[in-house]
């Protein structure tokens, strides 16, 4: 598509949960491609998804609803999205939309993933 | 064509460079045809990763290192955007029914007829072209339909069919629609005598659900406005509603203020939404609000009011992330310091030059950018009060 801003979500496995990494911008252009990134982790009955932020530049409002649906859909499943490495400027977003009253917002990589009860 | 079709050829035989050269010059002298080589499959998927723009590829089944069938299946697993043509031995129908169902496109047989070849390149040149004007028009028309419904929604509808002049406030509301429709929307309306109310709105997401949520929202809000003096009490009636069986989690980030004209008393409720600026005497300063949320992610959020006193003279400028997020080339944005810096700069213009002065900032900025989200801005100021 034309004039597409640049967004690649490189994923990992860790600690039996999957961490993704939006890299670059999401906005109205590339939407698609963190919503489908999450719904193949969805479809592979993965439910446990750690969203690292280190390398997330800016986020829309368009970004923000698939967030929300992903915390949503994976919740619905039994499973939990937690959110870590918000730079100052993707908290700044957060912390206007109230999302991180509604999302479960962690500081660093490690802080999340020991978020997972082991036993469940 | 006005730049040449670059073609890709993948062959171990070192004399078929020269063949192929001296076949297709009078192509590569007109500028029609850039040939580039390679020897076997390896090699094919370097030249093409240098080459991003090579669309067809025509290659050898047999060949060191790897071979044409692997370099398919290479192709199809990178998504490489070519379409590729396998030479193969005549007859050998086993090699050649494999390299269609890689995804080639068409075959020629060895040895090479060269009348064939050229006609068979033409003719996946002329396919690659027409796979691209399609997705280039499939893309023009789910953009231009978009556009259109919304943009006849957002104007029979959505915006103030015109804002109220009167001796005691100045108000002036412009909206810039992105390319893309967005959900912006602002409002402004009487509550009774001396009261009014004001909106600004954004709503998640962009298209045809965006424009439907947008509608509803706004009028929701005019409808709660009515029965609640409170603002907190109207967003938190809103978001009742509009969070209900919200399945597509949608949502609104609003901020909603009623003015009392007597005496410049300010009433709000910021649900998520970007925190207006009061201008002051020339300083520019934040409206300070509770951090409440967002419309329709979270039924029972409890909203809160804030109050502030307009003073004769004072204005409020309110914005949607349109104009804080405008990116330019080097994806910049232009951020709340220089908003600030401008409504400082243009403190005491009248209210349409305000909003003018923001939005030309914004335009320069962006340089000709396209910029993806609405850009909205009311500005209201007061100019005396009305005598009880």
């Amino acid at each position: 598509m034309a004039n597409q801003s640049s967004l690649a979500v490189p994923s990992l496995e860790q600690d039996d949960a999957v961490v993704l990494c939006p890299t670059g911008r999401v906005d109205g252009t590339n939407v698609t491609i963190l919503q489908s990134a999450v719904r193949e982790r969805l479809e592979a009955g993965q439910t446990n998804l750690v969203f690292d932020l280190v390398d997330l530049n800016y986020i829309s409002s368009a970004g923000l609803r698939v967030l929300l649906m992903a915390a949503r859909d994976l919740q619905a499943q039994g499973g939990k999205a937690l959110f870590c490495n918000l730079s100052e400027q993707i908290r700044q977003v957060f912390e206007i939309t109230g999302f991180d009253k509604i999302l479960s917002v962690h500081g660093n990589r490690e802080d999340a993933l020991s978020a997972f009860d082991p036993l469940t | 064509m006005a730049t040449p079709a670059k073609i890709l050829v993948v062959d171990d035989e070192e004399d078929l460079e020269l063949l192929m050269r001296q076949r297709f010059r009078r192509q590569i002298r007109r500028g029609d045809y850039e040939l580039h080589f390679a020897h076997n499959g390896r090699e094919a998927l370097d030249v093409l990763a240098e080459n991003p723009d090579i669309r067809l590829v025509l290659s050898d089944i047999n060949m060191p290192v790897m071979d044409g069938l692997t370099l398919l299946s290479q192709l199809q697993e990178i998504e490489a955007n070519v379409s590729a043509v396998v030479v193969s031995a005549y007859g050998d129908m086993a090699n050649i029914r494999t390299a269609m169902n890689r995804g080639a496109f068409d075959f020629v047989t060895k040895p090479i007829d060269f009348n064939d070849l050229q006609v068979t390149v033409e003719k996946t040149l002329g396919h690659i072209q027409v796979l691209e004007d399609a997705l280039a028009s499939r893309d023009r028309l789910v953009a231009l339909k978009q556009e259109l419904v919304v943009a006849s929604q957002v104007q029979t509808s959505v915006l103030p069919a015109a804002l109220p002049v009167t001796e005691h406030f100045d108000v002036h509301a412009e909206m810039t629609p992105a390319r893309e429709i967005g959900g912006d929307f602002y409002d402004f309306f009487s509550l009774d005598e001396y009261r009014m109310g004001l909106v600004i709105a954004d709503v998640s997401d962009k298209g045809i659900p965006a424009a439907l949520f947008t509608m509803v929202s706004r009028a929701l809000l005019k409808a709660a406005a009515r029965h609640h003096e409170s603002p907190a009490e109207c967003l938190y009636e809103v978001n009742q509603l509009v969070s209900r069986d919200n399945d597509a989690c949608m949502f609104v980030t609003l901020f909603y203020a009623v003015l009392d004209l007597r005496d410049g008393h300010l009433r709000y409720s910021n649900g998520g939404h970007n925190p207006p600026r009061l201008i002051c005497q020339g300083e520019v300063q934040e409206v300070p609000s509770s951090n409440d949320i967002a419309l329709g992610i979270f039924m029972e959020h409890e909203f809160h009011d804030n109050e502030l006193v307009l003073c004769v003279g004072d204005a409020l400028f309110l914005y949607t992330d349109g104009i804080t997020e405008a990116c330019n080339a080097r994806e910049e944005e232009f951020g709340e310091q220089r908003l600030d810096e401008l409504l400082a700069g243009a403190a005491d213009a009248q209210m349409p030059d305000l909003i003018a002065t923001v939005v030309d900032a914004v335009e320069e900025f962006a340089g000709g950018v396209a910029q993806f989200d609405d850009m909205t801005c009311l500005a209201l100021r007061m100019n005396s009060n009305k005598p009880a």
